[in-house]
Order: C-alpha cells, then sequence, then structure tokens
C-alpha cells in the first residue's frame, strides 16, 4: 500500500520561479492527497473483510526552500500507509482467546460426562444417573431378604437389584470410555489445523521479512494475525517479535512451533493406549493440556475429567463388589454351602485391582439360593448374614466412605467442577468480548472513536464495581440473616 | 398479591446479576449506572425492610452465588483490561511526546568531537 507520492521539494525545480514552486506545491499536495484517497478507498472497500486493519497514510514534510533568503515550506509527501494495529491488544486478546477456548472445550466433555450422571426421574429404564439409588435399592433388598431370608422371590430380588446396579455401573464405564476416544480423535484432528496454520505463518513469516523488515507490511500482517487468531482458538501459544519484522510461536510451555521462516509440525500418536502428542520426538501431551486453546480444554478433559471420574466409579464398583463377595463366602447359602478360595460363591465378578472394576462389573450369580443370608453354622433359615450385607450400606467400604456418600460426593464434586468452569467459561468470554470490542475501535474499519471507547470501559467499570459493592453486601448481609434466623 | 409486592420490593437477585455480567460484558455503562441505582435502592430497602422480607431475600442470596461469583470473574478480567489497555495509553502518550521533542529539533548528545 502506499506506493508514496512526492510532490516536488526538489531545489532546481523550485530554482525556477516562485510561481513554478506554487503550482508545484499544488499539484505535489494534490498527487499526496490522492494517494491518502486511495488508502482512505481501500479502507472502506476491505469495511467487511475479515482481519483487514485500517490503514492510515503516513506524511513526511519536504524539505523547505530558501528563495531570496526567504524560506518557503514544500509541501508533504504521502509515504506510505501504516496499519493501526496493537500488537500488545492483539498478544492479550489472543491470550484470552486461548482461555476461553480451552474452558468452551472442556465445558462441553464435561457437560456430557455430567449428563452421564443427572438422574432421569421421568424415566423407568435404567441409567448411569440412577447408579445412587440403584445403590440404594441392592442393600435395602438385603433389609427385605433379613425378615424372610428363605424367600425366593426376595432373593431373586436381589440378584435383579444387583444386576441393574452392575450394568448401570459398567454402561456409565463403556460410555465414558466411548467420550474419551471420542475426544482423542478430535484432539487429533486439531493437529491438522494447527500445521496447517504454522506453516501458514512461517510462510507469511518470510514474505515480511522480505517486503517489509523495518515497517508494518500491511495486509501480509493481517493474514498473519489472522492466523495467530486461529491458533491461538486451537492451542495456547507465546509470540516473540523476531528482528525484520518475523516472529517466532512458541507452545505456552516453550516448545517451538514457528522460527520466522521455519514451521514444526505436530504429529500425535498411542503411547500405551493413550493419544500423546509430540513436536518434534518431545512428547508435549502434558504442557498441552495445561496450556490453553481448544486442544488444551479437550486434553484437560481427557487427562484429568474423565480419569477422575471413571476412577471414581471403579471405586464404587470395587468396593461394593468385593465386600459383598467376602460376606457372601464368609455365610451359608439356601443349599447349606459355603464358599472358600479355590471354590468361591460370588454375586459379583470378582475384581482383582481397583482399575477397569466399573467396565467389568457384572453379577455372575444365577442361581438365587446361592445367596448366603445365614451365617456360618447356624442352619440355612438364619438371616445374620444377610443383615450383614444390609449393613455393609452404612459402613465405609467404598474408599473411606459408605457407598451412597461416596457416590453423592462424586456427583456433587463433578456438579461442582462444571458450574467453575462454566463461570470461568462466562467470565472469560465477556473479556474477549470487550477486547474485541476496544481492538476494533482501534484496528478496525470504523468510525468508533479509541478514546470514547476507552472512556466507555472506565465508566463500565466504575457502575459494575459499584454494583458489585452494593450486591456484596446485601447478600453478605443476607446470608448472615439467614445464619441466624436458621439458628434461631 | 403479596408475592408481587415481595418481587416489586426485592428484584431477583440472580436476574440482576445475569443483567450485570451482560452488561459489563459488552460495556454497558449507562446499563451498568442504572443497574447501580436499583441496588443502590435495593440496599435502602433492604435496611428498611421488616424481618420477613430479608429472610426472603435470603434465600435468593444463596441461589444468587454462582452468578455473584460469574460477575466477580467478569469484573476482574475487565480490571485486567483496562490496566493492559492504559499501559498502553500511557506507551502512545509517551511517544507522542517523544515526537514533540524530535519536531522542536534534537539536543545532540556528543560533542563536536565525537568521544563522549
Amino acid at each position: 500500500m502506499g506506493s508514496g507520492r512526492r510532490k516536488g521539494g526538489c531545489r532546481r525545480r523550485m530554482g525556477m520561479g516562485t510561481i513554478s514552486s506554487a503550482f508545484s506545491l499544488i499539484s505535489g499536495a494534490l498527487d499526496a492527497d490522492q494517494s491518502a484517497l486511495s488508502i482512505v478507498a481501500n479502507n472502506v472497500a476491505n469495511v467487511n473483510t475479515p482481519g483487514y486493519t485500517e490503514e492510515v497514510p503516513n506524511w513526511q514534510e519536504n524539505l523547505p526552500v530558501t528563495i531570496n533568503g526567504v524560506s518557503y515550506g514544500a509541501g508533504v509527501t504521502e509515504t506510505g500507509a501504516t496499519s493501526m494495529r496493537d500488537r500488545v491488544l492483539e498478544d492479550r486478546l489472543d491470550q484470552q482467546q486461548q482461555l476461553a477456548s480451552a474452558s468452551s472445550a472442556r465445558l462441553t466433555a464435561l457437560n456430557s460426562v455430567q449428563a452421564l450422571f443427572t438422574p432421569d426421574s421421568g424415566s423407568s429404564t435404567a441409567a448411569a444417573g440412577d447408579i445412587g439409588s440403584d445403590i440404594t435399592s441392592f442393600f435395602s433388598s438385603f433389609s427385605s431378604l433379613e425378615s424372610d431370608p428363605t424367600n425366593v422371590s426376595l432373593r431373586e430380588e436381589v440378584l435383579s437389584s444387583a444386576k441393574v446396579m452392575a450394568g448401570d455401573v459398567s454402561n456409565a464405564a463403556a460410555s465414558l470410555n466411548s467420550q474419551s476416544s471420542a475426544l482423542a480423535q478430535q484432539a487429533s484432528g486439531v493437529t491438522s489445523q494447527v500445521n496447517s496454520l504454522t506453516t501458514s505463518i512461517a510462510q507469511l513469516n518470510q514474505q515480511i521479512e522480505t517486503t517489509s523488515p523495518n515497517a508494518d507490511a500491511g495486509t501480509l500482517e493481517d493474514q498473519r494475525q489472522q492466523d495467530l487468531s486461529q491458533l491461538s482458538q486451537l492451542v495456547g501459544i507465546n509470540q516473540v517479535t523476531t528482528e525484520n519484522n518475523g516472529l517466532s510461536v512458541t507452545t505456552t510451555s516453550g516448545q517451538v512451533l514457528v522460527d520466522e521462516g521455519t514451521s514444526f509440525q505436530m504429529t500425535s500418536g498411542s503411547v500405551a493406549g493413550a493419544t500423546h502428542f509430540f513436536v518434534g520426538s518431545t512428547d508435549v501431551t502434558q504442557q498441552l493440556a495445561s496450556g490453553g486453546g481448544q486442544l488444551g480444554g479437550t486434553l484437560t478433559a481427557l487427562t484429568q475429567d474423565i480419569p477422575n471420574a471413571l476412577t471414581s466409579l471403579d471405586q464404587v464398583a470395587y468396593g461394593i463388589s468385593t465386600s459383598v463377595n467376602a460376606l457372601n463366602n464368609a455365610g451359608t447359602n439356601l443349599d447349606g454351602e459355603t464358599g472358600s478360595v479355590a471354590v468361591p460363591i460370588d454375586i459379583f465378578s470378582q475384581p482383582t485391582v481397583v482399575a477397569g472394576s466399573a467396565a467389568a462389573m457384572s453379577v455372575v450369580m444365577t442361581d438365587p439360593n446361592q445367596i448366603a443370608a445365614a451365617a456360618l453354622g447356624l442352619g440355612t433359615g438364619d438371616n445374620s448374614n444377610a443383615s450383614a450385607m444390609a449393613n455393609l450400606a452404612k459402613q465405609s467400604i467404598v474408599n473411606g466412605q459408605t457407598p451412597t456418600n461416596f457416590y453423592s460426593s462424586f456427583v456433587s464434586t463433578l456438579g461442582a467442577t462444571v458450574s467453575g468452569v462454566q463461570a470461568e467459561n462466562t467470565a472469560e468470554n465477556a473479556s474477549v468480548t470487550q477486547l474485541q470490542s476496544r481492538n476494533n475501535a482501534l484496528s478496525g474499519v470504523n468510525l468508533n472513536d479509541e478514546a470514547a471507547v476507552m472512556s466507555k470501559m472506565e465508566s463500565s467499570y466504575q457502575a459494575a464495581s459499584q454494583v458489585f459493592t452494593m450486591l456484596n453486601t446485601i447478600i453478605a448481609a443476607a446470608l448472615n440473616l439467614g445464619d441466624q434466623t436458621t439458628v434461631a | 398479591m403479596l408475592e408481587c409486592a415481595v418481587r416489586r420490593e426485592y428484584p431477583d437477585l440472580r436476574e440482576l446479576l445475569i443483567e450485570a455480567s451482560r452488561a459489563l460484558a459488552q460495556l454497558d455503562a449507562s446499563r451498568l449506572e442504572e443497574l447501580a441505582l436499583s441496588c443502590e435502592a435495593l440496599n435502602r430497602v433492604f435496611e428498611d425492610s421488616e424481618v420477613e422480607g430479608r429472610v426472603k431475600l435470603s434465600g435468593q442470596a444463596r441461589k444468587a452465588s454462582k452468578e455473584m461469583e460469574v460477575f466477580a470473574r467478569i469484573l476482574d478480567a475487565t480490571r485486567d483490561n483496562l490496566g493492559v489497555i492504559n499501559r498502553l495509553r500511557d506507551l502512545r502518550e509517551g511517544r507522542r511526546g517523544y515526537g514533540e521533542r524530535q519536531a522542536q529539533g534534537w539536543v545532540p548528545s556528543e560533542n563536536g568531537h565525537g568521544d563522549n
């Protein structure tokens, strides 16, 4: 842009006489105005071009000339255009976009996880959301059996409720595993987008360094900024400006993705059954998970949220299966038999380790008479062992807590995590909106005055602070009052 | 009727906070100023109201805790954004000052020998 029209401040021509000089000055000014007008026209023509940054003409004063001892100004020359960009602001916007994209991706994954564990009171079909009530029903069935330990239908009820619970737990684990696979596939897909953008940024770097090493490169820089903005939404990055208007891009942990004209490809591969990400031969999976962008959010869900949910389910399955099986093998069934290590009489498939217990949870007992309701040596009509199994509901058999307390705690922790990420995401998106409006005022092609936006931001902050302070006072007072009322 | 009266006295805190968060995200200063006035009025009503009304508000306050957290986070982000933008403005103003001095002519930092 702006090839630079120049009006003759030329001493030789000016020496030809005052009229000639004045004419030259005027025609030069017209040339410069024409050139500036073409910059404005270009701005208007690009009003709807995404990422286009407004350009303003640069003016340079020509050297004055002296004629007969009097100094005359020689007008101005339009020397080109400068884009109204602010790299610091763009960098801040990119950073906020990284955070917002990460929390959006994580929130989407978390919402899917939470949906699995949301009770569906209107449905009669078994679902993961019913696991809490399944646990209660299962232990209640032993309480019923306790009242009539030889009753076959009550024994069938125990097996039936055990099957519903085991089915819901294993289905939930299977759903979590398939969500995990889908997220891993999605994350792998992001790498090709990242590579395409880093390649483009490296190419643009080369062009910018060649054509405009010491000045703003206009549309080339707009394109580079567009690519950086998109890259920020995919992965957490840092940018470092280099010599000759070049740029290096690293992951937030410092792994180089673009070094001026060279890009480094990101790849994904399976390590011990899990999807890992590499730059060169370096495994950057953990760093990417905490780095931001869509990939960061997806990897946080993949490496943290879903494994946490699976571990909790595994603990529920392991605790209940091992405790119930142990008691069943310690009592006497309706046929007068007692289980042993060599020939166990288990209700559930016996897990050996916690990991994988939920996915493998199933009921292996088919004959209800095998339920050992009686204590050893007290006859088949005894109910002591059924009582003991019913009492497991009140014992700390799942990671130091009762089964229902542990499960409730897991579900409420999951809910709190979703709520926290939701709050983060709302705030980060708000921050992006604010910065975009500020950036548009500076670099967008519109008539907004930068100072007006600045003032609007300051007044909004002041007014919002007042709202916050007053509401904080009211809410604190109201909550204290609530506590006092409750105590009273 | 009673419910309407109570509602008129106490606008729902959650709705108020959601509206404030939206207005702050959009930098809608005039809406925020209106909301600040509403909060002032709410504060007066709260101080003058009977125990029953206050207890109702305490229930609303508990339900609004998440929205309050979101609003606080947006306020925090706005403060950070404002900080960045203020620093940028200072920087630019500094550049303008530098330009003005330059327009008045350079003061040589070296003497004629160039060996300072």
